[in-house]
């Protein structure tokens, strides 16, 4: 697999694109994209087969460990690769540690250990036995191993364990990974560690340069802890240290970062020059029975950024949850039904839910990718941010 | 005003040997093929599939709950929807029950009288809900659905009181009249009485008899599949499909398991309901023509067949049993995935079940389909006595 992209700045908005993979020859994946996010090999509540309803187009599947640890043993003698696995051997698989929808506790730590956060509780995983998985699961892309357990908040000494440990697993699973004849082919993704102190996280990036072969990418890690309040994280307060790395970091590779974004932080990122994210966001709006419908266009006839379709003044509203949104959820259903739906608990509530908030979102991406092509990405920034500040004043 | 009966029944073929029989029903939504299996989707909606996927399956007819969809949406919402059709985006054929049965097992039975039936609510206020034939049949005109069930005066199979079961039965029939006189779609919608009687022969053939008179366009048999012994139900479904006219579809209520429809296809039945296989769908059961597989089971773990080899469903062209037992009860998506397979394993059977009866052959389809079930020959003796009722010798 290789990553093209241009212009080879260091700290801004770029296009980019995923091609040449072996498995896959024809597929092309532009950036700035998004992963589907999925738990147990899932996008939560569409089947692999329902996604189809939403996009044909290829995509990438993250794929946290955290809800895979129970098919571990099962994975050591399948014999297929972990996206055939879950029923999605079209698609491209990148393996991560910990779920971006769910917190993750922070604590816990053991030297030269990672705690993953299972269903049953936590496992921890050292490089050796991480390295086993990733070769059992053959995944297209991965994550080394890190210990990326770090907020604003952090202790320097949590800081310091943090990049001492994750130059451990880099050395030890770089290594491994050279010698792998199943992960030949795989895409390998750096994490970066060092919370928000820049000196350590530019010592561990002198440290990782020293050794960059194999390395196709880089992940920002250690900014927050995952779940639904990465939504509020406030950009001005990550802005210097993503900064700081991007200075740092060999152009040409990969930028991923994870978690539940809000879109005016998404399009900051962007505008960085972060390269990859991910559907998380999706997810918990749709735990929350909300429905993306900020306008993307101007064009788009709406004055809401998000709607909660629990609220029972949709329980007579024969309209489509966003105007003009070409989604199956929009194009057939109304917000009288999903609201049904979700009063009375059935399945299908939130599947139509997230079909609208996926579909959406990646029509959000698209329009980032023309708006950079364009040269327009500041008025979307604007408009998006408007709507954004205008919400955030309603509430 | 449409000229056509909302009704047109045409047997194709007769089986030779029993009383099985291919027919075709054409109803306002559209043709469905009998013998049928039609499966409950309770509140609007079958358990996350989405209709798109539903008529890809070919699936032509579904049953919808009365009493659940008359207190969620109710009727207000449902006429503004234009019907339950239009609500939930279905094309295909509906069928209501009429709220009854499921008052019954759901809330505490207060009093039945001539006028209706009443509840006690389960709620703080324990306030009382009336049932009448009246109203059930308005809800169900609002819900709209092609057949219609009267209300019934539904006395269990295990209670002895022949005076209570014979009150029944004339009940039963004044409340069809009631039922026929409040109908307000008679053109649109067709009402099927529901044969009452329990277990005895005379109050049956009374009560069948009763219904033959009326107006309608075809029968539902009642009562049955709760409780009873085996060798009674075969008994009364066979005593009922004698007397019932052969020119009118015979819909037995609640009877859902593979054997069960097999044998009573034997028996002349049509059409029939069941909940089972989407409910087992739940708790992680995959249905086979071999018995039920418990995918929680720890012997699936690592097993890499799909549910079953012969089976054309998305879910075993795409799943394995190892990947469908680390996710059932704890994924949402495994639920539908589950139920997908369910219903087409349903629809299989019955497909079979026509095409069997169409060449000649369904006495032997019904020897090699026990065989399968029951391979050492061990076959119960009700099952032996109803096949030989209609001439099917199981060697």
């Amino acid at each position: 697999m290789k990553f093209y992209v241009e212009p080879l700045s260091k700290c801004t908005q770029r296009l980019g694109s995923l091609s040449e993979i072996e498995s896959k020859p024809t597929v092309n994946i532009k950036t700035p994209a998004v992963m589907l996010h999925t738990q147990g090999g899932q996008i939560p509540h569409i089947t692999h087969e329902v996604f189809k309803l939403v996009s044909r187009k290829s995509q990438i599947l993250q794929i946290p460990l955290a809800g895979m640890h129970t098919f571990k043993e099962a994975m050591q003698y399948y014999e297929g690769t972990i996206s055939s696995f879950i029923g999605s051997k079209d698609s491209l698989s990148c393996l991560t540690l910990q779920d971006p929808c769910n917190i993750t506790k922070q604590g816990h730590h053991s030297t030269l250990k990672v705690p993953i956060w299972t269903k049953n509780g936590k496992v921890y995983y050292d490089a050796k036995s991480y390295m086993d998985v990733v070769e059992s699961f053959k995944p297209d892309i991965y994550f080394l191993l890190s210990d990326g357990d770090t907020n604003i908040s952090s202790s320097e000494k949590r800081i310091a364990k943090s990049v001492s440990n994750t130059m451990n697993f880099y050395k030890e699973c770089l290594d491994r990974h050279r010698k792998s004849d199943a992960l030949k082919h795989s895409f390998v993704i750096a994490p970066i560690v060092g919370g928000y102190k820049q000196i350590s996280r530019e010592r561990y990036i002198s440290f990782i340069l020293e050794d960059m072969k194999n390395v196709d990418g880089f992940l920002i890690d250690g900014l927050h802890n995952n779940g639904p309040e990465a939504e509020f994280l406030e950009f001005n307060e990550i802005e210097p240290i993503v900064r700081c790395i991007l200075n740092k970091i060999p152009t040409e590779k990969l930028r991923v970062v994870q978690g539940c974004w809000n879109p005016v932080n998404i399009i900051n990122l962007v505008e960085l020059g972060i390269d990859l994210f991910d559907t998380s966001y999706c997810h918990i709006l749709t735990e929350r029975s909300a429905a993306m419908t900020f306008a993307i266009e101007i064009t788009d006839q709406t004055n809401t950024y998000e709607i909660n379709l629990r609220d029972s003044k949709y329980v007579d509203d024969f309209q489509p949850v966003l105007i003009g949104c070409e989604c199956l959820s929009c194009t057939k259903y109304s917000r009288a039904y999903i609201h049904h739906l979700l009063s009375v608990h059935e399945l299908l509530g939130p599947i139509l839910v997230m079909i609208h908030n996926v579909y959406h979102y990646l029509r959000f991406f698209e329009k980032i990718r023309s708006c950079i092509q364009n040269n327009t990405l500041q008025t979307l920034q604007l408009s998006i941010t408007e709507q954004f500040r205008n919400h955030q004043k309603t509430k | 005003m449409t000229t056509k009966s909302p009704l047109v029944f045409s047997i194709l073929t007769e089986c030779g040997t029993s009383k099985a029989r291919v027919s075709r029903m054409i109803l306002p939504h559209g043709p469905v093929d009998l013998p049928v299996f039609m499966p409950v989707g309770t509140q609007g909606t079958l358990k996350g599939m989405l209709p798109e996927q539903l008529e890809e399956l070919g699936l032509q007819i579904m049953l919808a709950n009365t009493y659940h969809l008359g207190t969620k949406p109710g009727t207000e919402i449902l006429q503004k929807a234009g019907g339950l059709h239009k609500f939930m985006n279905w094309n295909g054929c509906l069928l209501t029950d009429s709220g009854g049965f499921q008052m019954v097992s759901l809330l505490k039975l207060a009093e039945i009288t001539e006028d209706g039936v009443r509840f006690q609510s389960l709620n703080d206020q324990k306030a009382e809900v009336m049932l009448t034939p009246e109203h059930s049949i308005e809800i169900q005109n609002a819900i709209g659905a092609d057949i219609i069930m009267q209300l019934d005066d539904v006395v269990k199979t295990t209670n002895p009181d022949k005076e209570r079961i014979e009150e029944s039965v004339y009940r039963t029939t004044r409340w069809l009249d009631r039922c026929l006189k409040a109908h307000q779609n008679p053109d649109t919608q067709n009402i099927f009485p529901i044969v009452q009687g329990t277990l005895y022969e005379d109050l049956r053939e009374k009560s069948a008899k009763d219904h033959i008179e009326r107006d309608v366009r075809g029968f539902a048999i009642g009562g049955l599949s709760g409780g009873e012994s085996k060798d009674d139900f075969w008994k009364m479904v066979h005593l009922s499909t004698n007397i019932l006219p052969k020119n009118k579809p015979r819909y037995l209520m609640g009877v859902g398991f593979a054997e069960d429809l097999v044998v009573c296809c034997a028996l002349g039945v049509d059409m029939f309901d069941c909940v089972f296989p989407t409910r087992t769908a739940r708790f992680g059961c995959a249905l086979t023509r071999k018995g039920q597989l418990n995918l929680k089971k720890e012997q699936f773990k690592k097993d890499f067949r799909p549910i079953d080899e012969n089976c054309p469903c998305n879910t075993c062209k795409n799943y394995t049993r190892a990947y469908l037992s680390g996710i059932v009860t704890v994924l949402p998506v495994a639920c539908h995935l589950l139920t997908e397979h369910n219903i087409v394993f349903q629809m299989n059977l019955m497909k079979d079940i026509r095409q069997s009866i169409t060449k000649g052959k369904f006495p032997d389809f019904v020897r090699d389909f026990m065989l399968q079930v029951y391979p050492t020959k061990n076959y119960p003796s009700w099952i032996i006595d109803s096949l030989s009722a209609v001439n099917i010798k199981l060697k």
